[in-house]
């Protein structure tokens, strides 16, 4: 009981998870941003998180979360979410990690796609200590309830990919990037959830190979375009020469 | 007269109430429950002589801002940036469809045209760098903007140099209208942070900057539309009336999506 109050006081100005969902915003490089989680709260979801490859994403891991932390078992209903919280706690909090070690990343004469395609690697790797409870987890998140969450949670990962690589791209190109990067990395994941190869290269292959038909199909949409384009400004200047007032 | 405001003082609650039909059906529009609100479309036609300026604003210190901005702020900044880049596409775009029927009939042109469109393309790429780097998304009817652009520029350079020129002073009128707000809302924070003894930073230092050298430059186009005879244009109160309403949605949109 003597926990559970400061834990409360604690966890009131968590993330924006529960609440409405944030919107992205202005990005200043000027101050940190604030952590996603609030102190107590982390220590609980990591500790619940050791718990997950024996408990798997379920109360039990959040209840053996708590205890580690210190609570009493009581405070897990401070997780409304129950145990889709602990998997959206990795979510978050893996990819922004992804920023913390992106030296590579930073140099633009690297290849962007490339870029993109190690990004997506490390953050594939990052959920192998949990891997054979993967499906737990994708069930959760693609219950109901949770799809919002977790639809936002691919969206800002794949936004992160293709800042963190670096890309420039403003236009329209912008959404449909990231909605082709959010379906790969996503079936890829999948992917992973039965892939038996050492050291998951199949996933590695899988991932490239979709990587590059995305590529392709990209190549494709802009020639096509650009063709039109010239087609269209060929025909106007064609009209304009044989002296129609365009 | 009393049925409307009867009905504006069951709507307006109803908007500010956190019902499940209100964040379904109406996602974007009732984001009312924050403290403080700037007004949707910010435009402000006050001289830029009356401006407040900030003495902090030329400083040379180089220190960071340490309080990160309040939510508000960072939503003002997010559909600020994202309606200027839209707002800069569009204008290359008119200028560039306008050209060559305009320099076709008026070869003497062909300089100011030259000029406004490369200072447009100019101010295009500065805010590109700025959406990409600060992480903002760009509205989601670019190709819409895109094409009604190309109309507008495209259809005003045939109707004439007069009708050209009228479009200019009407885009120009609600786009240095708009920085001029911008600028407005900046050097009110700026002022704030002043009172409270914070540091500006030097980002927000640039911002300031460089919307009050973009205005400036949007405003000369203005003067320079104006000298060319756009008030000469046929039907020029009804074009200055289409254009700057259709300029005024265009901007109320793109700071939603």
């Amino acid at each position: 009981m003597v926990n559970s109050k400061p834990c409360h006081a604690a966890l009131k100005p968590s993330s924006c998870v529960r609440s409405k969902p944030c919107r992205r915003l202005y990005h200043s490089y000027e101050h940190e941003r604030p952590p996603p989680f609030a102190p107590t709260e982390s220590r609980i979801l990591s500790a619940a998180l050791s718990h997950v490859p024996t408990h798997g994403f379920a109360t039990a891991a959040l209840i053996q979360g708590a205890r580690d932390a210190g609570y009493l078992d009581v405070s897990t209903n401070l997780f409304p979410t129950g145990p889709f919280s602990i998997v959206n706690y990795h979510l978050v909090t893996q990819r922004l990690a992804l920023a913390k070690d992106a030296p590579s990343t930073n140099d633009t004469a690297n290849n962007i796609s490339e870029n993109i395609r190690t990004l997506a690697l490390r953050r594939l790797h990052a959920n192998k200590p949990i891997i054979h409870r993967w499906q737990e987890a994708l069930a959760l998140l693609t219950t109901p309830a949770h799809l919002p969450t977790s639809l936002r949670e691919l969206a800002l990962l794949s936004d992160e990919f293709l800042f963190l690589a670096g890309s420039t791209d403003v236009t329209s190109t912008w959404y449909t990037n990231r909605a082709g990067l959010a379906v790969i990395y996503a079936s890829a994941e999948l992917y992973m959830t039965t892939d038996m190869s050492k050291d998951f290269v199949e996933t590695e292959e899988f991932l490239t190979r979709r990587l590059a038909e995305g590529e392709k199909v990209k190549g494709l949409v802009g020639g096509v375009g650009a063709w039109a384009g010239m087609q269209a400004g060929g025909l106007v200047d064609g009209l304009r020469s044989k002296g129609i007032w365009i | 007269m009393n049925t409307a405001s009867a009905l504006r003082a069951v709507y307006r609650p109803a908007l500010r109430q956190q019902s499940p039909i209100c964040d379904f059906l109406l996602p974007s529009f009732s984001h009312s429950q924050s403290r403080k609100q700037y007004a949707s479309v910010t435009t402000s036609s006050a001289s830029p002589k009356t401006e407040p300026a900030p003495e902090t604003l030329n400083s040379q210190s180089a220190a960071k801002r340490r309080r990160p901005l309040s939510k508000e702020q960072q939503q003002f900044l997010d559909s600020a940036l994202r309606v200027n880049q839209a707002g800069e596409l569009a204008a290359t775009l008119i200028y560039t469809h306008q050209t060559l029927p305009i320099t076709r009939l008026h070869p003497h042109l062909r300089p100011l045209m030259h000029h406004m469109y490369s200072q447009e393309a100019g101010h295009f790429s500065t805010f590109n760098a700025m959406l990409i780097r600060h992480r903002v998304r760009p509205t989601a009817m670019y190709p819409v903007w895109t094409a009604a652009a190309s109309t507008l520029g495209w259809v005003t350079g045939l109707m004439g140099r007069e009708a050209a020129m009228a479009c200019t002073e009407a885009v120009e009128t609600e786009i240095g209208g708009h920085y001029n707000g911008q600028v407005r809302v900046l050097l009110s924070w700026v002022k704030e942070m002043e009172e409270k003894g914070e540091e500006v930073g030097e980002e927000m230092r640039e911002l300031v900057d460089t919307l009050k050298r973009i205005r400036d430059e949007e405003l000369e186009h203005l003067d320079e539309a104006v000298g060319e005879g756009a008030k000469e244009a046929r039907p020029y109160e009804l074009l200055n009336r289409l254009i700057r309403s259709g300029c005024k949605g265009a901007i109320w949109i793109s700071e939603k999506v």
